[in-house]
C-alpha cells in the first residue's frame, strides 16, 4: 500500500510538472501581452512596464524563476489584478467555486443515483422512459443555454431568486442547480445501465432464492457493484465540479475561480492563469488519486497489491 | 427567449429610498492606485474616492477641485495653482507635497505606470520616465503647503482637463511613504474624495463609504460597484431591480427599453471614433485613389442606422463631431449624392487597375463580437459593387491590437476613445506617434500644422490650425471614420442628480434618492 502511494505520487509530480510546463509555454504562444492594449503606451513606458514584471528576460530564464517560485509555494504577483496577489485571488475565489461546486456535486450523486437505481430495477417501465428521456435533455441542453434560462424564468419572471453574485444561500441555489444537471443526467445513465446489468448477474439471483428482502439486495448485492463505473466517472467529475464552471461562473456573475480564469486568459494575465491552473491540475490529480483508493475498497476484485490499477 | 419575455414584463420596481447606491460597471477594476491605473472603469471609481486640483460638476463639466484658483504665465508654460482646505480621510490636510509626490512617483520608472506619458506635458517628464533625469528635475514644485506649480515643456491649453485623469490625483504622502504599495488595501486606504474604500470582493464587488472629512456630505452614505461584464446579465440584474445604474444592455434590447421603460433608459454618446484604418505602408492601400475609392463607397449612416441599430452616433469626420468648440471637417466628397460618389470611386478604382478582371482583394480584419462582425459584413457589402472581394478576418482584442501595433494588416477596425479636444484624435495620424498611428500614416504638412498647432498657447489660434490640419488628412483618406459610440443606459428612476454628459461622468457625491 505504501509502496503503491509513493508509486502514484511520483507519478503525480511528474504530470504536475509537464501541465505547468505545457501552460507556461502555450500561454506564452498567444500573440500579444499583457500589457497590450488599445491605448498608447510610449516605448520608454512599456520598457518600464516589462521590466517590473521580469518579462525582458529571456523566457528559459523566465520559466525557471516560475518554477523556483512554485517550488517554495509562491504563485507570484497578478500581472493585470495589480492590488492582490495570485495567491489571495485564488483564496478569495476558490471558496465560491468550491461552495457551488460542492452543493452541485451532492445534488448530482443524490439525485443522479436514486432516479438512476429507479429507473435500472424496472427497466422498460414508464419510470425508466421518463427518466431516460428527461436526462437525454439534462445532457443536450448545454449550461451556456440553461443557465440564463433558468436565471430568466426564476429571478427575472418569477422574482424569486437572486440573478447573480454572491451575497445569500439563494445566490447558490440556481447556479448549483444549472451546474448539477448534466452531472444528474450523467450518473442517473451510468447507474441506469449498471444497476440492470447487476440485476442479470448469478449472485443476484443467488440472493434472491435465498429470499433475502429486495431493499437487503438492492443495499449488499447490487448497488457496491453497480455504482463503480460511477465511482469512476465521479474523480473527474468531483474535480471539474468544484473547481467551478467557467460558463455557469460567467452567467451568474459569481467571484470563483473559474471566472478568473477566462478573464485573466483573455488579459494575458500570465501569472493568474499559471495560478488558476496549478489549483486546478492539484485538483484532478488528487481526486483521480483519491477516486483509485476508493475502488480498490469497494471492488473486492481490485488488489492494490500485484494488481496494477493503472493510472 | 429573452426579447419575448421583455415584451411581457415591464421593468421590476426598484426600492426608491436606500442609503446603499449600487451601480454597474464594465469589468473587474485591476487596481484602485490612481498612479499605476489603466481602464477607464477604474477612472469611474477612482472619481469617488479622489478629487485632483480640477474635478467635475454634476453635469459632467469642469470645475475647480482641489486648487481653488490658477493663473498661468504669458507664454503658456507655467501654471500657478492655489489650494483650498482640504483634508484627507484620516483628517490631514492635503498640502501641495502630496501633488509633488504623486506627480513624481507617477513618472518614476519604477512605478511602472502605463498611463505615465498623460502628464508628459510636465516639464522633463519624458527623460524622468525614462531614468535620464532624477525624480527631482520634474517640472513639479510646492513652495509652501497652498502652492502648487506646474512647468510645461511647452503650452498645453488642455492643462486643466489633463488634470481630471486620476494620473494627476494626490496621493497620502504620509501613509503611501510608511505602507509603499500595501497603501491600497481597504483597512490602510486613505484618500481625499467623497468616499473611501471600504471592501474589495475580487470580481464581486467594490464598496465605498462616505469620507467622513468630505465636504459637502454626500447623500449617499455607501456605493457599491458590481463588475458586470455581461450586457446580459446587467440587463437581468437591472430589471430584477439588484442593481440601480447599468451602463449598458443588449442592443437587441433596445427598441423595449424604449417601448417599455422609457423612465429608466437614458442614451447618449461617448466622445470616441470608431474608424477603418488603412496599413498605407503596403500596396495597394499606398495609393490615395484606392483609399478615396473605398471611403466614398461607405455609408456611416447606413452602418448605424439599418445595421447596428444600437445608439451609436454616425461620423464622417475623424474628429468626433461630439468635441466642443470645435468644427469637424468632413471629407471633400461631402456633398455628393450616394450615385455620385459610388461613380467616383469606380473611376478611382478603375485608374488604379482594377477590374472585373483584375479585382482588388481586400482582408478586413475587425475585432470578435456580433455588432463588429455585422458592421464588418455591411462594409464588406459597401465595397461588393465596386468588385472589390473582401475576406473577414476577426480576432479577440489582444490579438487584434497586438496585429495592429505591428502593423500586420490591410484594412482594420481601430477606435480612439478620448478628450474633449481634437488634438487628441488627429494626433494619431502623426508620423512620429508610433504604434497607435497603426496605419503608418505620413505626410509632411499635415505634420507641420500639427507641431505648430501643438506650439500655440491661444486655444482659438490652436483649434485653426488643428481644422487646417483635420483639412489636409481629410483628402488623404488614411482613415474611413465610422461612427462615435452611443451609450445606452438604464437608471433607476429615482435615483436624482443622474446628468448625461460627453465625458460620460457620474459622481456619485452628486447623486441621492428622492423622498
Amino acid at each position: 500500500m505504501l509502496r503503491y502511494l509513493l508509486i502514484r505520487g511520483l507519478y503525480l509530480i511528474v504530470t504536475f510538472w509537464v501541465i505547468v510546463t505545457l501552460v507556461f509555454f502555450l500561454l506564452r504562444l498567444a500573440p500579444g501581452g499583457p500589457f497590450d492594449g488599445e491605448r498608447r503606451l510610449p516605448a520608454e513606458v512599456e520598457q518600464n512596464l516589462l521590466a517590473a514584471y521580469d518579462l525582458d528576460k529571456p523566457l528559459p530564464q523566465q520559466y525557471l524563476n516560475y518554477l523556483q517560485m512554485l517550488v517554495q509555494g509562491d504563485l507570484g504577483p497578478s500581472f493585470k489584478q495589480k492590488d492582490f496577489t495570485v495567491a489571495e485571488l485564488v483564496s478569495a475565489g476558490l471558496p465560491v467555486s468550491l461552495g457551488i461546486g460542492g452543493a452541485a456535486l451532492i445534488l448530482a450523486v443524490v439525485a443522479g443515483i436514486g432516479l438512476g437505481t429507479a429507473a435500472g430495477l424496472r427497466s422498460g417501465s414508464v419510470t425508466d422512459l421518463l427518466v431516460m428521456g428527461t436526462t437525454n435533455l439534462g445532457l443536450a441542453v448545454p449550461a451556456i443555454v440553461l443557465a440564463p434560462l433558468l436565471a430568466l424564468i426564476f429571478a427575472v419572471w418569477l422574482d424569486l431568486l437572486p440573478t447573480g453574485g454572491i451575497g445569500s444561500p439563494a445566490h447558490y441555489l440556481l447556479p448549483a442547480i444549472a451546474l448539477s444537471l448534466p452531472f444528474v443526467a450523467a450518473i442517473a445513465r451510468l447507474t441506469r445501465g449498471s444497476v440492470a446489468e447487476v440485476m442479470t448477474q448469478p449472485h443476484v439471483t443467488t440472493a434472491r432464492a435465498k429470499g433475502l428482502p429486495d431493499a437487503r439486495i438492492i443495499r449488499r448485492h447490487i448497488l457496491p457493484i453497480a455504482l463503480l463505473p460511477v465511482l469512476s466517472f465521479l474523480g473527474p467529475a468531483a474535480a471539474a465540479l468544484l473547481t467551478g464552471s467557467v460558463v455557469v461562473e460567467q452567467v451568474f456573475e459569481l467571484p470563483g475561480i473559474g471566472r478568473y480564469f477566462v478573464q485573466a486568459a483573455l488579459n494575458r494575465d500570465y501569472t493568474l492563469v499559471m495560478g488558476v491552473a496549478v489549483v486546478y491540475a492539484a485538483f484532478i490529480l488528487g481526486f483521480n488519486l483519491l477516486v483509485d483508493l476508493c475502488y480498490a475498497r469497494l471492488d473486492p476484485r481490485i488488489r492494490l497489491f500485484g494488481n496494477s490499477p493503472g493510472l | 427567449m429573452v426579447a419575448l419575455a421583455a415584451v411581457v414584463l415591464p421593468a421590476s420596481g426598484h426600492c426608491a429610498a436606500a442609503a446603499v447606491l449600487r451601480l454597474g460597471n464594465p469589468g473587474e477594476p485591476q487596481t484602485l492606485d490612481p498612479q499605476r491605473y489603466n481602464l477607464r472603469l477604474e477612472e469611474t471609481i477612482l472619481n469617488d474616492l479622489f478629487v485632483g486640483l480640477t474635478t467635475f460638476d454634476a453635469e459632467g463639466d469642469l470645475t475647480p477641485g482641489v486648487a481653488t484658483s490658477w493663473q498661468t504665465s504669458e507664454d503658456g508654460l507655467r501654471w500657478t495653482f492655489r489650494l483650498g482646505d482640504s483634508r484627507w480621510s484620516d483628517g490631514t490636510p492635503v498640502s501641495a507635497d502630496d501633488f509633488v509626490f504623486a506627480y513624481r512617483r507617477l513618472l518614476d520608472p519604477a512605478t511602472a505606470a502605463s498611463l505615465a506619458y498623460f502628464m508628459y506635458p510636465l516639464k522633463n517628464a519624458t527623460a524622468v520616465n525614462t531614468g535620464k533625469m532624477p525624480l527631482t528635475a520634474l517640472g513639479v514644485s510646492a513652495p509652501d503647503p497652498k502652492t502648487l506649480i506646474l512647468e510645461l515643456e511647452q503650452p498645453y491649453p488642455h492643462l486643466l482637463e489633463r488634470l481630471l485623469y486620476p494620473t494627476a490625483y494626490p496621493l497620502p504622502k504620509h501613509i503611501v511613504e510608511r505602507l509603499g504599495s500595501d497603501w491600497v488595501k481597504p483597512q490602510n486606504w486613505v484618500s481625499n474624495g467623497a468616499y473611501v474604500l471600504k471592501e474589495w470582493r475580487p470580481q464581486a464587488y467594490v464598496a465605498l463609504q462616505a469620507n467622513a472629512y468630505y465636504l459637502p456630505a454626500p447623500a449617499i452614505a455607501e456605493v457599491v460597484y458590481y463588475p458586470l461584464a455581461s450586457e446580459q446579465a446587467a440587463y437581468n440584474r437591472f430589471r430584477a431591480g439588484e442593481i440601480d445604474a447599468i451602463n449598458s444592455f443588449p442592443a437587441g434590447e433596445l427598441d423595449n427599453a424604449r417601448d417599455n421603460m422609457t423612465a429608466a433608459l437614458r442614451t447618449s454618446a461617448q466622445l470616441s471614433i470608431i474608424y477603418l484604418v488603412f496599413n498605407t505602408r503596403v500596396p495597394p492601400f499606398n495609393d490615395i485613389r484606392v483609399r478615396e475609392a473605398l471611403a466614398l463607397a461607405v455609408d456611416q449612416e447606413i452602418i448605424t442606422d439599418k445595421v447596428q441599430k444600437s445608439g451609436n452616433l454616425a461620423s464622417e469626420s475623424f474628429v468626433p463631431t461630439l468635441v466642443s468648440n470645435y468644427e469637424s471637417v468632413p471629407p471633400p466628397y461631402y456633398s455628393l449624392t450616394t450615385a455620385e460618389r459610388l461613380e467616383r470611386a469606380r473611376m478611382l478604382l478603375a485608374e488604379a487597375g482594377y477590374s472585373s478582371a483584375n479585382p482588388l482583394q481586400i482582408t478586413l480584419r475587425y475585432i470578435s463580437g456580433a455588432e463588429a462582425k455585422r458592421t464588418a459584413l455591411a462594409i464588406a457589402a459597401f465595397w461588393k459593387p465596386l468588385g472589390v472581394d473582401v475576406r473577414l478576418h476577426h480576432a479577440e482584442l489582444k490579438v487584434h491590437f497586438a496585429d495592429l501595433r505591428q502593423g500586420d494588416f490591410e484594412v482594420a477596425q481601430a477606435g480612439w476613445v478620448g478628450e474633449n479636444n481634437a488634438e487628441h484624435y488627429l494626433s494619431l495620424l502623426i508620423s512620429d506617434t508610433g504604434e497607435v498611428n497603426y496605419g503608418g500614416f505620413s505626410d509632411a504638412e499635415f505634420d507641420e500644422l500639427m507641431a505648430a498647432a501643438q506650439a500655440e498657447a491661444d486655444v482659438e489660434a490652436r483649434n485653426r490650425l488643428l481644422r487646417a490640419a483635420e483639412a489636409r488628412a481629410s483628402t488623404l483618406y488614411p482613415v474611413i471614420p465610422l461612427y462615435s459610440i452611443g451609450i445606452r443606459r438604464l437608471v433607476n428612476p429615482a435615483l436624482e442628480g443622474w446628468h448625461e454628459n460627453l465625458r460620460d461622468i457620474h459622481p456619485a457625491r452628486y447623486l441621492s434618492f428622492g423622498p
